[in-house]
């Protein structure tokens, strides 16, 4: 099946997971990092603490590659064509590459002057290149203070949509130890993202509780622990309680665990809730009007059915968000994802919810 | 209804309660801050034996990391699943709309009971149960 040459659907779209590379990431970086960094840069290099897991498919797509040579993403002109003309991207919010890690370097501060930096490039590379590009303040959550101060800086720039950190750490997201970012955040007005792949790099914890898995595959399957982990840790701490406005996001953790999570927090709830005296309603209600997940990778039951009622238990269509994870090699199609989706929720999650979560209107012309 | 003998009058003190049984039923009487309670001695939730639950008080509902101790002697936490009622109206506290199942309980005349302690004075409390 081939959704790359799909006519564009005429329902609008927003693709809530779409990674931009630096072509050069000390060319790019350099010009915004204090004095004293871009000496420690020319030195040493730009890097982020790697996970250490390898693909044998490679991470980036082979066929997006754009034309300059660089690697795939790291052209914004490539990009518009490759994917936002290709498939009636509305708006792609633009996720990073070799970036996330800023959170798990030894040296916070080298970490965030690192984010600060990206967030400056990105302003003048990506977004200032298309109204269709929107950003995520990326922050170094291991310093709430720096990130509370980036989330400042960036916040009045509209066209940055989210705030993003990795989802890999050393302790729990719910904890009051992140409560300053979540405080700025939703002053703000913006919702707070977690993205997969630091898991296991630099400062941040293994991957799972319980070791690290042997290879890439391996650590692909397992990734959604983590989301759950701070997901129930977020519910628990009493986050949604005290910032009653704010919304996270679970980029590309999958979906299909919800239920279990949900069920499972529910029905301790009952019985164990004298300990999070705080919470006022059962804690899938949190989850239903708090947290966003992304569809990319989707879940692929054997019978596509099984999907759906997992989406029926859930029961909160505007939770769901569409990404497809450009120039990914898990990369999802919007022309041939959510096969069997009704309508109605189709709409939420190509677009409306989205919109609502991000304040876009979807472009009506040029495309 | 047909009422039945559980306890003296004054036997059970404040803070405590008696476990009877009256034909199959087994029954948890309460003195709930001077004022008795019969419930039935099954959770609503899974069928345990509620009533030999734990009593105590619990964390009010409060704001984000504070802590607030109350209800204290008025809640019963089911050994099975750790879920808490509040004796004085049986109502589970995460959700009201269920209840430990309440029996009325009435005093009456005094007169003999069976297997009570001869010495308790004063009269007897029954409970009243259908037919």
């Amino acid at each position: 099946m081939s959704g790359r040459h799909a006519a564009p659907d005429p329902m609008p779209l927003i693709d809530a997971d779409v990674h931009n590379a630096f072509a050069d990431a000390r060319t790019e970086l350099r010009p915004f990092l204090p004095r004293l960094w871009q000496e420690f840069a020319d030195r040493h290099g730009i890097a982020v603490p790697p996970a250490g897991y390898v693909s044998p498919v490679g991470v980036q797509r082979e066929d997006a590659r754009p034309p300059s040579g660089g690697i795939a993403g790291s052209d914004p002109d490539h990009m518009i064509k490759d994917h936002l003309d290709r498939y009636g991207v509305d708006y792609a919010v633009l996720t990073g590459s070799h970036i996330l890690g800023v959170s798990t370097h030894f040296d916070p501060d080298w970490g965030s002057a690192l984010a600060a930096a990206y967030n400056m490039n990105l302003a003048v590379r990506w977004l200032d290149r298309s109204p269709r590009f929107r950003g995520s303040i990326i922050i170094n959550h291991s310093d709430p203070d720096a990130a509370v101060r980036e989330i400042e800086r960036c916040a009045a720039d509209r066209r940055f949509v989210q705030v993003l950190m990795g989802a890999g750490s050393n302790r729990l997201f719910g904890q009051r130890f992140y409560h300053p970012i979540y405080e700025a955040a939703s002053a703000h007005g913006l919702p707070v993202a977690i993205h997969p792949g630091t898991e296991g790099a630099g400062t941040a914890d293994t991957p799972t509780p319980a070791g690290r898995p042997t290879r890439y595959f391996e650590w692909h399957n397992i990734v959604p622990i983590n989301a759950m982990a701070h997901v129930n840790s977020l519910v628990c701490e009493g986050v949604f309680e005290k910032f009653p406005g704010l919304k996270f996001v679970a980029i590309e953790c999958g979906i299909a665990w919800l239920p279990h999570l949900m069920w499972r927090m529910d029905k301790n709830y009952k019985g164990l809730r004298s300990q999070v005296p705080w919470l006022k309603r059962l804690p899938s209600e949190y989850i239903r009007e708090h947290v966003r997940v992304t569809t990319q990778p989707t879940e692929e039951p054997a019978n596509p059915k099984h999907l759906l009622q997992i989406f029926e238990m859930i029961g909160a269509p505007q939770m769901i968000l569409f990404s497809s994870d450009y120039p990914h090699w898990d990369f999802d199609s919007p022309g041939i994802a959510l096969p069997g989706v009704p309508a109605d929720w189709k709409e939420r999650i190509l677009w409306l919810n989205a919109a609502e979560l991000y304040g876009l209107s979807p472009v009506t012309s040029g495309r | 209804m047909k009422r039945h003998a559980v306890a003296k009058e004054g036997e059970i003190p404040q803070g405590g309660r008696k476990i009877v049984s009256v034909g199959r039923l087994e029954l948890g009487i309460f003195n709930v801050g001077g004022e008795i309670r019969a419930y039935r001695n099954a959770c609503p939730h899974a069928g345990a034996p509620v009533c030999l639950g734990r009593l105590s008080g619990t964390s009010l509902p409060s704001r984000v990391y504070e802590y607030i101790f109350g209800k204290e002697g008025f809640i019963l936490r089911c050994p099975w699943h750790g879920w808490e009622f509040d004796l004085r109206t049986g109502e589970h506290v995460v959700d009201s709309r269920v209840r430990l199942k309440s029996v009325a309980v009435e005093p009456g005349k005094s007169e003999d009971l069976e297997g009570l302690p001869m010495e308790q004075s004063g009269g007897t409390l029954y409970v009243l149960l259908p037919e």
